[in-house]
């Protein structure tokens, strides 16, 4: 059986793009797997006296928040999907799972039209990189 | 067991150094030396405020060499104590970096009082401002480390570093080949370091950062869910005002933090667009830090400017913030009545599962013993004052009763500590004691001066809207801190301004203008950055367009609120 990881948040975009993984993963009879990565270096440049351990804690509370609604998004859909709640940067998680799970493939959301965290052009890049290091083919849905 | 022991010498040692750096927040006034024949008098700039620092050499009988010495103090006043009283003449030649130098000819009938073993107090002499190099390089250092912390190219620490250090090395070094490049010495500038803010900032650190993980916020936020049950506008205005009175208490950074991520949870779960309960949050957030003077840092660095104590914030701003949230909350309600027109009901019962587990309190007892100690502190800052507690004692205080009461582990409590944002107060101070050694904060001062007159209300006006339009391009701390002795300068020259109208006027305009624009406010930064990794990107325009009119909206209730009070 074949394994799909696939790296979302919430919001709008990643509704679409869970649609589209869910789909892929009924088509392909493969078992998949949502990745919530926690990174908190948005905050090293405040000023302000900030807890980061207080803070680490809560975003992973949101991120396994956010996993359950994919979860439960897939369910509606008939499949029944895991979650995976890393700690650090985007590509190096993303990496790093892929290999330590043996997935077969992994899927990328489009960035947001407005406000997203990543332009197209970073995204390719980010996918050109994980598939050279991991050999494990990346898709943009 | 080694560990144990470390630990708990560890907890003494940090207990008995906050003790022992609260004592020197007790400052020793200077007294003369003996009693006899002598010469005492004043250094002031030409807006009449003390010239510290200053070289003050006295010559006597026409001799070349200076018989005595001496700089000014910080109130610039100078005492020479004379064992021989001059016979013929003295003369006092005053001199000081960013200054021109004056001489003083003591007259004949001070001579006589002199020589008859008595003590003379001279006018006070006024030093005009010399415009050289440094004044220059000066602003140049101060706009190019506003320039890295609004790009971000640094860390605010750094940039606030990397500029005083570099006013302090080009002062130094500089001076050797040009006296014109001399802007501060070291000396100088610590003396510039308020550290009733350091310790007030410590203080507050080390109970905030107890309170804070005990789960205290996330547990409010969704008894806020409960209530409302269902209806959103009754939710966001319930959120509005938990917001607002913990940014008044605690601190709105560190609101903000605990609050968005429960609050896109609850919003999640409710199914509504979460901005709509983000944004009013945020807004809120900068209104309630106005009402105290632990709120906000720059009710901290105002409060200690001017001497102003928790209960002076309490009674000249605290209805003020009352009006100013009521209208914020009418027009919250109204600019979402959109997603508000909705009834929110949880369909997923894993999901509310998963919310009600995030929402608990995690550490019930620490809850306790910190909720106790945060009261009796907050207690004492509206009572400490009949016993001449300043603010900076009492949040030591209460910082020393948290470590001992909740018996922190003291590697945990220092890493609430935020040091970099002390470090970033103190090397702010620095740059801005250079700007004031050079005479910038005078210039912008007299300018203000000469533009609003006497005119008490224009000046009120100017400082509201000025620093709240300024909130659009800089960063509120750095503001806040730069236009405080400008502030003070005006509030000493414009008459009735005495009241500290001014002051309250700063602190008004610096957190409600920092509802104009997403960078306004590091709450609006943090939340946004919190949002985005949800999924749900706040961007500067969808800000701006709810929050420029909430900042119009609350600064016009917050100004008449103003002019009503003084």
């Amino acid at each position: 059986m074949t394994r799909i990881l696939c790296a979302t948040r919430g919001g709008e975009a990643s509704y679409r793009m869970q649609d589209a993984v869910i789909a892929l993963s009924q088509e392909r009879q493969a078992e998949l797997l949502f990745l919530y990565v926690v990174n908190i270096e948005f905050l090293g440049k405040t000023e302000r006296a900030v807890r980061l351990d207080v803070v680490e804690e809560e975003m992973a509370k949101l991120g396994h928040f956010l996993l359950e609604m994919a979860r439960e998004r897939a369910l509606q859909q008939g499949v029944t999907a895991g979650g995976i709640l890393r700690h650090g940067r985007l590509s190096e998680e993303l990496k790093a799972a892929a290999v330590e799970l043996e997935v077969d493939l992994i899927v990328l959301g489009k960035p947001a039209a407005e406000g997203g965290l990543y332009s197209l052009e970073d995204l390719e890049a980010l996918t050109a990189e994980v598939q050279t290091e991991t050999g494990i083919p990346v898709q943009i849905l | 067991m080694q560990r144990r022991h470390q630990r708990k010498a560890g907890f003494w040692f940090l207990l008995a150094s906050l003790s022992f750096l609260s004592l020197l927040l007790i400052g020793v006034s200077p007294v003369r030396a003996s009693e006899g024949p002598a010469l005492t008098g004043g250094v002031i700039d030409g807006q009449g405020q003390p010239v510290s620092g200053a070289e003050v050499a006295l010559y006597l009988d026409g001799d070349p060499s200076p018989a005595l010495q001496q700089e000014t103090d910080h109130l610039g006043h100078f005492v020479f104590d004379l064992s021989n009283p001059p016979s013929e003449s003295a003369q006092i030649v005053i001199t000081r970096s960013q200054f021109e130098p004056n001489t003083l000819i003591v007259g004949a009938a001070d001579l006589a009082v002199l020589q008859a073993g008595g003590a003379v107090r001279l006018a006070d002499v006024e030093l005009a401002r010399e415009i050289t190099a440094g004044f220059w390089i000066a602003i140049l250092v101060f706009a190019g480390m506003l320039v890295l912390i609004i790009t971000e190219l640094l860390h605010t620490t750094a940039a606030a570093l990397l500029a005083a250090a570099s006013v302090l090395t080009i002062s130094l070094v500089g001076q050797v080949f040009d006296e014109g490049l001399f802007i501060i010495g070291f000396e100088q500038a610590i003396e510039y370091v308020d550290f009733e803010v350091i310790f007030l900032v410590l203080g507050m650190m080390i109970i905030v950062g107890t309170i804070e993980r005990t789960g205290i916020f996330q547990w409010a936020a969704y008894q806020a869910y409960r209530i409302s049950r269902g209806r959103l506008w009754l939710l966001a205005v319930i959120l509005m005002v938990l917001t607002s009175v913990a940014s008044a208490l605690l601190d709105n950074v560190t609101t903000m933090l605990l609050m968005a991520p429960i609050t896109l949870q609850i919003a999640l779960t409710l199914g509504v667009n979460p901005l709509a309960l983000l944004i009013p949050e945020m807004l809120a957030s900068n209104v309630g830090g106005i009402s105290t003077l632990i709120g906000t840092p720059n009710n901290i660095l105002i409060g200690s400017y001017a001497g102003l104590g928790f209960n002076d914030f309490l009674t000249n701003l605290t209805p003020g913030v009352l009006m100013v949230q009521v209208a914020l909350t009418l027009y919250v309600v109204w600019v979402f009545r959109g997603p508000y027109r909705g009834s929110g009901g949880a369909d997923s019962e894993s999901l509310l599962a998963l919310l009600k587990e995030h929402a608990r309190i995690t550490e019930p007892e620490v809850l306790r013993k910190a909720g106790i100690v945060f009261l009796a502190t907050l207690l004492l800052f509206i009572f400490g004052e009949r016993f001449h507690l300043v603010p900076a004692v009492t949040a030591m205080i209460g910082g020393a009763a948290t470590l001992v009461v909740v018996r922190a582990d003291v590697e945990e409590i220092l890493h609430v500590v935020d040091w970099t944002t002390l470090l970033f107060f103190i090397a702010l101070f620095m740059v801005i004691g250079a700007l004031q050694e050079v005479g910038l904060i005078s210039l912008i001062g007299s300018g203000i001066h000469s533009l609003v007159g006497e005119n008490l209300t224009a000046a009120t006006l100017i400082t509201v809207w000025g620093t709240a339009m300024l909130c659009l391009l800089i960063p509120t701390v750095p503001l806040t801190a730069a236009l405080l002795p400008v502030v003070g300068f005006l509030s000493r020259s414009i008459p009735g301004a005495t009241t500290n109208v001014l002051y309250y006027s700063l602190s008004m305009g610096s957190a409600l203008g920092a509802n104009n624009s997403l960078i306004g406010a590091t709450n609006n930064m943090v939340t946004a950055g919190i949002s985005q990794r949800a999924g749900f990107p706040i961007t500067y325009r969808a800000f701006i367009r709810v929050g420029f009119p909430a900042a119009v909206i609350t600064l016009l209730v917050g100004t008449l609120w103003i002019l009503i009070r003084f």
